[in-house]
């Protein structure tokens, strides 16, 4: 028969809540809480249940991905299955992670599901088929079931259908059908435009993502009378990294005090950005954080003012989705503190 | 000096006829001969849905053409375990009893088509197939097994003229013209056709449209609809691209023309486009999207016609051919518009701004095209974007991989898959090996299969998100 391992978190093993989720990694032999239900409905034995804290993986996540892919080392297992992890972020967020990591390090399928509102979906969806899941632990049996039924045509070498069908979400991988119906694309064409000038719906073989453009703002009038801020994604932090800002797909972000310095320290400050060399940036972290150059600009009357803060995350990996709810999250405080304009630093 | 007046008679005869047929409308008359099986034989008839061709004089008639060397015929039949490559053009065999020329401007004196008499052999195709040498254009038909279902050739008798040249000029070139096997195969199809010129059809199938401005008051009241058909015409030099009626596609802009016009061989296939992506002469004789337009005139549609464009390389060119293209169907009237293009990659520039240009001037479009989403799926499907493109018709992936078996006859010669840049074959790959294996299996990308995306309309084909 062959063999699964299960990842969960501590609240669904029955060590704790809130309070325990700094709980770390541990495995266990056999099927604790959900691995139960899924091991009644797989073609495979659930050997492990691995377990660990949410904020753990979320705060310490390379040392608990090291963690659990050295538990996993010496074992035997044809697939890896997490959560599911329904509307719960960081618990949705942690099943994409090590999951994904897993899948890299010993290529077995893997596979998870969270509800669409999960932020976890814009995070991994392209990495590993994440099924489309209830809200709430209510739905524990019917997000168990959908990914066995996948699981196991996975197991047995059988025929898998479109992602709509099965009930994941799009991962952007797109494979040519033959349709049953036998539908030409001549046929297909003329009845999509018949209904398309008939103003019924029709869908698209091919959907064009919505471009979000941002349009440019209006140039500042007066340079001189005017308070900046600086942002970067380049993941210029205070060395101890006190947000505890993710080095790639990064959620988070910070704001640290200028007002009291004419530049950044090397030693005070580095990058903890883990997409280019650091070697520049943490021997001088203005070359990413310009706080030198605008506070020599303050001096000379080129600018106001500088904000007395500047706001940093890191921009690799991080989706679209999570990129747009930190800058709307940032701009808020902009706007209460008067910023006229923003200088954004990449890397 | 005789036979030169004789020929000039002729055709002041037959534009008299046109004359009168003009005044009413375009009518074209598709008389259908269904051809069950080919074979060899003492005489070239047709009878009793069984056409016969004496093979000896059919090869004189195609080394007519001193640029043809060698030549061979041979029937490959559906079900057959055989495999035909390096295919560079497929037409179905045609005549019209009037004496017109099948292809006007390539295989006869310049007349207009699309109206009046012509005699169909359906069921059955001329291939021109490379004896040796292949070209980045041609193509891969399995006439049985699991390869079949990768183009539609495999569901037709197929008359193979297999074929050396004197091309010595582009004998080593990926970039062939491939001109003298392709002209054979315009020529003996007419040839071919010449045995149902005198008999009377089994069946025949009216395509007639009124002029744009007078149409019964029913069918004016329906959306009315243009299909924006764009052939290919990226190569700058002359010969390789598809003609209209004997023109280079690439020194034109779009014209207004009537569907009949393209199944009654205005238009014919050029040399260049990866085959996949290609319509043959016989998709243009049998554009299925016009057809099914057809179907729909004066029933959910009034089909104005089809406006002409091309696919040229420079941005200039192509946003050119949008304003002309997005200008007709605005001064037409239509409502709605079908693009589809004859390619990918870069013509998807084309596709898209013309579907926009369209959009933007108020006519609601639908797109039918192929995709490029890479061997793994995960790559853009299209070169450009543009949201208001919301309705598209995708027929296949042009770099989806392929491994078939062995076949028991290969008609052509299967090295070339590998070794001439044929654009689905490849001659080393570091983890795939070549496309040719030694036992005569193969792996390739689907962008060499025979029109293998049937563009034209004919796919049954789509793509899902898995």
């Amino acid at each position: 028969m062959k063999k699964a391992i299960h990842y969960i978190n501590q609240f669904f093993a029955g060590i704790g809540g809130e309070e325990k989720a700094d709980h770390k990694p541990e495995i266990r032999e056999g099927l604790v809480g959900p691995a139960m239900a899924l091991n009644e409905v797989l073609d495979a034995q659930v050997t492990h249940t691995v377990i660990c804290g949410d904020n753990f993986m979320g705060s310490n996540t390379d040392e608990a991905v090291e963690m659990i892919l050295g538990f996993l080392e010496d074992k035997e297992f044809d697939i890896f299955i997490a959560g599911p992890a329904f509307q719960a972020g960081r618990y949705g967020i942690a099943c994409g992670t090590i999951a994904k990591a897993v899948k890299e390090k010993f290529g077995v399928p893997v596979l998870t599901s969270m509800h669409i509102e999960n932020p976890g979906v814009e995070m991994f969806k392209k990495d590993m088929p994440i099924f489309k899941g209830g809200k709430s632990a209510a739905k524990l049996k019917d997000d168990v079931k959908a990914m066995a039924d996948y699981a196991n045509k996975i197991l047995n070498g059988e025929k898998t259908l479109p992602a709509a069908e099965e009930g994941f979400y799009d991962r952007g991988i797109r494979a040519q059908v033959w349709l049953e119906s036998g539908k030409t694309g001549a046929q297909r064409g003329v009845e999509m435009l018949i209904k398309k000038l008939a103003g019924e719906e029709f869908i698209s073989e091919l959907p064009i993502p919505e471009k979000d453009l941002v349009a440019i703002a209006p140039p500042i009038k007066d340079l001189s009378k005017s308070k900046i801020a600086l942002i970067t994604t380049g993941g210029i932090v205070p060395v101890a990294n006190p947000d505890r800002i993710q080095s790639a797909s990064a959620t988070r972000w910070g704001r640290y005090d200028i007002s009291k310095m004419d530049r950044l320290k090397a030693g005070e400050y580095k990058t903890i950005h883990a997409g280019f060399d650091p070697a520049a940036a943490d021997a001088d972290p203005n070359v990413v954080m310009p706080v030198d150059a605008m506070k020599e600009y303050l001096k000379e009357g080129k600018i106001g003012a500088l904000h007395d803060y500047f706001y940093s995350t890191v921009g690799t990996g991080t989706t679209q989705a999570e990129a747009a709810r930190m800058g709307k999250e940032i701009v808020v405080k902009l706007k209460e503190d008067n910023v006229d304009a923003v200088i954004m630093t990449s890397t | 000096m005789i036979m030169i007046v004789l020929k000039l008679t002729k055709i002041i005869t037959i534009t008299k006829e046109i004359k009168i047929e003009r005044r009413g409308h375009m009518k074209l008359e598709l008389g259908k001969f269904n051809v069950k099986d080919v074979l060899f034989g003492e005489k070239t008839f047709f009878k009793d849905g069984v056409l016969t061709i004496n093979k000896d004089e059919a090869i004189s008639f195609i080394k007519e053409d001193e640029h043809i060397t060698d030549v061979d015929i041979v029937i490959a039949k559906p079900g057959e375990n055989t495999r035909i490559v390096p295919v560079k053009e497929a037409v179905e065999p045609r005549i019209r009893p009037d004496g017109r020329a099948v292809f006007p401007g390539v295989t006869g004196e310049l007349a207009m088509a699309g109206e009046g008499r012509v005699h169909a052999l359906k069921g059955c195709s001329v291939l021109g197939v490379g004896m040796h040498w292949g070209s980045f254009g041609d193509g891969l038909i399995d006439m049985g097994g699991e390869g079949a279902k990768y183009t539609l050739y495999s569901q037709l008798i197929n008359i193979c003229i297999v074929a050396d040249t004197d091309e010595e000029k582009e004998r080593h070139e990926q970039q062939k013209k491939n001109t003298a096997i392709r002209m054979a195969s315009h020529k003996f199809a007419e040839y071919l056709g010449e045995t149902v010129k005198e008999l009377e059809p089994e069946e025949i199938d009216i395509y007639e449209l009124d002029p744009v401005t007078k149409r019964d008051e029913k069918v004016d009241k329906l959306p009315s609809v243009v299909l924006v058909m764009q052939p290919q015409s990226q190569m700058e030099e002359l010969g390789y691209n598809d003609l209209v009626y004997g023109w280079d596609m690439n020194k034109y802009v779009p014209s207004f023309m009537n569907p009949n016009e393209v199944l009654d061989g205005a238009l014919i296939s050029g040399s260049f486009m990866p085959s996949s992506s290609k319509w043959s002469t016989y998709d243009f004789q049998n554009f299925p999207t016009i057809r099914e337009l057809y179907k729909e005139h004066g029933k959910s549609l009034n089909f104005l016609g089809v406006i002409m464009s091309n696919l040229n390389v420079s941005l200039e060119q192509k946003i050119r051919s949008s304003i002309f293209v997005a200008q007709m169907a605005k001064s037409l009237g239509a409502d709605g518009a079908i693009v589809t293009e004859e390619g990918y990659g870069n013509p998807d520039a084309d596709y898209i701004l013309c579907l926009a240009a369209l959009e933007d001037v108020g006519v609601k479009t639908v797109g039918i095209s192929n995709e490029c989403t890479g061997r793994d799926g995960a790559s853009q499907p299209l070169v450009t974007l543009d949201v208001k493109a919301n309705a598209l018709v995708s027929t296949g992936n042009v770099s989806e991989i392929i491994k078939l078996p062995p076949a028991d006859k290969v008609i052509g010669e299967l090295e070339s898959l590998a070794r001439d840049g044929l654009s689905g074959g490849w001659p080393f790959d570091e983890f795939l090996g070549s496309s040719v294996k030694e036992d005569g299996s193969i792996i390739m990308e689907n962008n060499g299969m025979f029109c293998g995306d049937m563009i034209a309309g004919w796919s049954t084909k789509t793509m899902k998100e898995f």
